[in-house]
């Protein structure tokens, strides 16, 4: 059935978590491109039959005008399930970037591993737009994302964070497991990207 | 009875002057902005008071640290200067959102590009090309050449057909400050309407109450 392919892709993706990524599905990617392109042979050849007929293609409404135009809407349909696709994975792609990192490698790898190589490439243009948007306006956006109750945290250490971490008012040793009492601006990033985990009571 | 009045009279006094100033106009913004449909008014001047006021905060607390004020003290107004900036950076951001959802409809619509910042509408545009080159080089490239457009679905369409556009027949809930009376329908439909006395709380379709949250008259909650 015409159009079944675009509605199967966007059904892959509906039928993921909310806000998760799977893997992008190229196999059915390229086979409804390739039904876009046979309904666009079928609608050329329908209308070249109705000029060697000698018929008005824009006016006359034979079985051949009603043949190209169902091949017309499977093209479209299927056009808008393709852009949905993208679209909705580049959504979540920009979510990434508000809320786990604007450098490609602060993505932990198995998400990096279910983006293509265009995916990549828009979520390193985007985080340039949102950091120089950031630079011009002076203020850090991505932090902060919950409203405040208090400005210390409890805090687990889940990974090992051999590099320093500068925090404003302190420095200590941040081995595995240990716990801390930080400030909740300075943990955010850390919580983001799953190093650290807060404790609640 | 007098002195009931008087009293209901400072208070009011009371109420309009902490509802003017500037946290509270920030508040009333950002709310405003998180439960409409669409993006509103940039607020470019509160918004540079608002970070003069909190540059001006956290010397403050600089100056305290170096003094040696009590930390509790410190801290109280450290407590009160993250609130703010989770205010203005929030603020910021629900409005980056929104122009990253409506990207192409913002750079389309007059109306729409009027409300943002020029930061911002330099953001929309950036936003906008890098999705449309996105989109290109992922789908429309390898699509037939008369379905190549992002915003239309093919060359026969007349008006841009693949935009996404806010949904204004949303409802929302909102707070009137003073008595209005609105249309419930668009002009020359039905001339019914509603009013709204100072204080009620209404769940209504955002395209009616517009024109009163831009001119101030009613609050989204």
């Amino acid at each position: 059935m015409y159009g079944r392919k675009g509605y199967q892709l966007v059904k892959d993706f509906a039928s993921g978590e909310k806000g998760q990524l799977k893997p992008f599905n190229s196999k059915l990617f390229d086979e409804t491109i390739e039904e876009c392109d046979q309904n666009h042979h079928l609608i050329q050849s329908l209308i070249r039959k109705m000029q060697q007929e000698g018929l008005d293609v824009q006016n006359n409404r034979n079985a051949d005008h009603y043949g190209a135009l169902i091949h017309h809407l499977s093209l479209i349909r299927n056009k808008r399930c393709l852009m949905a696709y993208v679209y909705n994975r580049a959504e979540i792609v920009r979510d990434l970037a508000w809320r786990v990192g604007l450098e490609l490698l602060d993505l932990p790898s198995d998400i990096q591993g279910k983006l293509t190589t265009l995916e990549k490439d828009y979520f390193k243009n985007h985080s340039v737009a949102l950091k120089s948007y950031m630079g011009k306006v002076g203020i850090e956006l991505n932090v902060d994302m919950v409203p405040p109750k208090d400005p210390y945290i409890k805090v687990r250490i889940l990974d090992d964070i051999d590099e320093g971490i500068v925090l404003s008012d302190k420095t200590t040793n941040f081995a595995r497991h240990s716990m801390h009492f930080l400030k909740r601006t300075d943990a955010e990033p850390y919580i983001a990207r799953g190093q650290m985990k807060e404790l609640t009571d | 009875m007098a002195s009931n009045s008087e009293e209901g009279e400072s208070s009011a006094d009371y109420e309009t002057m902490m509802s003017t100033s500037d946290v509270e106009l920030l508040k009333r913004a950002w709310r405003n902005e998180k439960a409409a449909p669409e993006i509103l008014q940039y607020e470019g001047a509160l918004v540079q008071r608002a970070k003069e006021q909190i540059e001006l905060v956290e010397e403050t607390i600089d100056d305290y640290v170096e003094n040696g004020i009590d930390p509790l003290v410190v801290s109280l107004y450290q407590m009160d200067l993250d609130r703010t900036q989770f205010l203005l950076r929030s603020y910021l951001r629900v409005r980056l959102l929104k122009i990253e959802k409506f990207m192409f409809h913002n750079l389309k619509s007059e109306e729409a590009e009027r409300q943002l910042s020029e930061q911002e509408k330099v953001f929309a545009t950036r936003c906008a090309d890098d999705l449309a080159k996105h989109f290109e080089e992922s789908v429309l490239l390898k699509l037939p050449e008369n379905y190549q457009s992002v915003l239309k679905q093919s060359l026969i369409s007349e008006v841009d057909d693949m935009v996404p556009q806010p949904h204004l027949d949303t409802f929302v809930v909102c707070k009137s400050k003073n008595f209005v009376s609105l249309n419930l329908y668009e002009e020359g439909e039905s001339p019914e309407t509603v009013e709204m006395e100072r204080g009620d709380l209404y769940f209504i379709r955002y395209k009616i109450v517009k024109g009163a949250i831009e001119s101030g008259q009613i609050d989204l909650i």
